[in-house]
């Protein structure tokens, strides 16, 4: 396994005394070939903490976090002997809005200076940088624009690109899809499946878009109040009673057909996947 | 009587090409109309616009009867709020109750007066309990309630939700919504701005924006049913409405169903 927690517990120190516990007792396994992982709950849940803890950007206050063999526990590196830098180059984290984070002149500087900082020389960070840019569906010559003239839509790409670069085997995105249209969404979340189909790697994506569990994920995790819900697959996670106890959608397509039935007094012989098979079926009993 | 006019407006960012080309728009007052297009379609371009954040290249607007210019920008804004898409970069006070505060201050209110609608507004939004909580202490949701009570303090006509629940998680969505609700039905003309068909469905009117320009612009009901439409703007079609229009194009009539699809088009 590339990532474990075993019985992770986290509490945020607060200034009046009262520390906010952001994770109890999360037991979670992630392997590094090739899953897509969605990871949802509502807001404060604990996602964000979570993932802060798979490159060990937080460390837990009890319980470990066993990454490529590092355990990661509280007192874990508080004289710094271990060098966490390999882990944060083998798990790139992408926060919210990466694009408030370009800075470089140029999208080419903005690329290598991830690899750079964990010791890649230049001539091989520039071929690194020639490739990503491909891989979030850009061209070379994007490489000497400037970050700042570039849409929003291609900041972000660019800054996913440079996270790339430093070659991980797993990628973890906070909410990569908020503030797209439906467009926007879908063509971020098919270079999102490109990457981890051809390169083979783990994506892990916070997401409170329903549609993308559904649609894209193998597996899916639910947090709720700091603690671990749910690990499985979607279509079962979507006929959970629990589901609205954990403040959540349901796809449009499993609440629109559940509506129908409802509305109708009837049960469809099975469960559409797409507004096509829904139709179908809605053409058999009508 | 319209509220906003806005005639011939055109705005550029670049030479070449323009973000808002020739749009025609009057709102009446009380009403509420969503501005509903795809991302750089020129929908905040627009918010932006009516609020004198920037100045147009061509066209008048008109709010309650005056004309925006550089002498009347700041009379237009006592009557125009508006909420933005990101919680955290309208949060300008340290605690709640300072940041409620805010637009009273700029606008020089009376201090007891302050006092008076700081314990009133943050009631009206269900944020009383939470007055000296900072921003961190916040769900997006909730930094979104206390912008509305800043704008509903300075008591302005208009309100402008510039994809105000975009960032907010379902439970945070559906209650910024329950207020814009709540607030048109008691007077306040609203101006929702979205790429969710979904949240645009709640108001009285649809405008549609494509590339700069208007393609469409009419009552809720009737947008919907342009068909030809909504599939040229380039939006994501509501999942009913998708089936609906499968069934015309399929010839099939039965008009339970068609109901049935049409009240939860309209999140009924």
């Amino acid at each position: 396994m590339a990532i474990k927690f075993e019985q992770v517990s986290f509490q945020y120190p607060s200034f009046d005394g009262k520390n906010f516990s952001a994770l109890e007792n999360i037991n979670l396994e992630i392997s590094d070939k090739g899953e897509f992982i969605t990871l949802i709950g509502e807001t404060g849940s604990g996602k964000s903490t979570l993932v802060q803890h798979m490159n060990a950007l937080l460390r837990p206050n009890t319980g470990s976090v066993t990454i490529y063999g590092i355990k990661i526990e509280k007192n874990t590196n508080k004289n710094k002997k271990i060098k966490l830098n390999p882990l944060r180059q083998k798990v790139g984290l992408v926060f919210q809005f990466p694009e408030y984070q370009l800075f470089e002149e140029t999208v080419l500087k903005d690329i290598i200076f991830g690899p750079k900082n964990f010791g890649v020389k230049e001539d091989e960070a520039i071929k690194r940088a020639k490739e990503v840019i491909k891989h979030v569906g850009l061209t070379e010559d994007y490489l000497g624009r400037s970050p700042f003239n570039l849409s929003g839509g291609e900041q972000k790409r660019v800054s996913i690109a440079g996270i790339l670069a430093m070659e991980p085997d797993i990628l973890v995105l906070d909410e990569p899809t908020s503030g797209l249209d439906p467009k926007g969404r879908d063509a971020l979340l098919e270079l999102f499946t490109n990457i981890h189909k051809k390169l083979n790697k783990t994506i892990i994506i916070i997401t409170h878009d329903m549609n993308t569990v559904y649609k894209y994920a193998s597996r899916v995790v639910v947090m709720h109040d700091a603690k671990l819900v749910y690990d499985g697959l979607p279509n079962m996670l979507f006929m959970d009673e629990n589901i609205e106890k954990w403040n959540l959608d349901l796809p449009d397509i499993i609440g629109i057909t559940k509506q129908l039935e409802a509305k109708l007094d009837i049960t469809f012989t099975k469960k559409p996947h797409n507004v096509n098979e829904l139709f179908e079926l809605m053409k058999g009993v009508l | 009587m319209n509220i906003i006019e806005i005639t011939d407006l055109s705005f550029s960012y670049r030479e070449d090409v323009d973000a808002l080309h020739n749009v025609n728009l009057t709102i009446k007052k009380g009403e509420w109309i969503s501005v509903l297009g795809h991302n750089g379609s020129g929908k905040s371009t627009l918010a932006k616009l009516i609020i004198g954040l920037l100045k147009a290249d061509s066209g008048d607007i008109f709010v309650d009867g005056i004309l925006l210019t550089e002498e009347t920008v700041h009379e237009i804004r006592r009557k125009i709020g508006i909420v933005f898409q990101n919680p955290d970069n309208q949060f300008v006070g340290v605690t709640v109750e300072d940041d409620i505060a805010f637009g009273m201050e700029n606008l020089n209110f009376d201090r007891l007066d302050m006092i008076k609608k700081i314990d009133e507004f943050s009631k009206k939004v269900n944020m009383n309990e939470y007055l000296k909580k900072e921003p961190h202490e916040l769900s997006g949701g909730q930094k979104q309630r206390v912008a509305i009570a800043g704008i509903l303090a300075m008591d302005t006509d208009i309100i402008i939700f510039d994809e105000a629940t975009a960032m907010l998680d379902p439970k945070g969505r559906e209650s910024i919504m329950e207020y814009i609700r709540e607030l048109n039905k008691e007077g306040k003309t609203i101006i929702t701005i979205t790429h969710d068909m979904k949240e645009a469905v709640n108001s009285d009117r649809i405008i549609i924006l494509k590339d700069g320009e208007v393609l469409a612009i009419g009552e809720t009901n009737t947008i919907l049913n342009d068909k030809e439409t909504l599939n040229a703007s380039n939006l994501e079609l509501l999942l009913p409405l998708k089936l609906l229009y499968k069934l015309d194009e399929a010839n099939i009539k039965n008009e339970k169903v068609k109901d049935i699809l049409w009240q939860l088009s309209l999140n009924k």
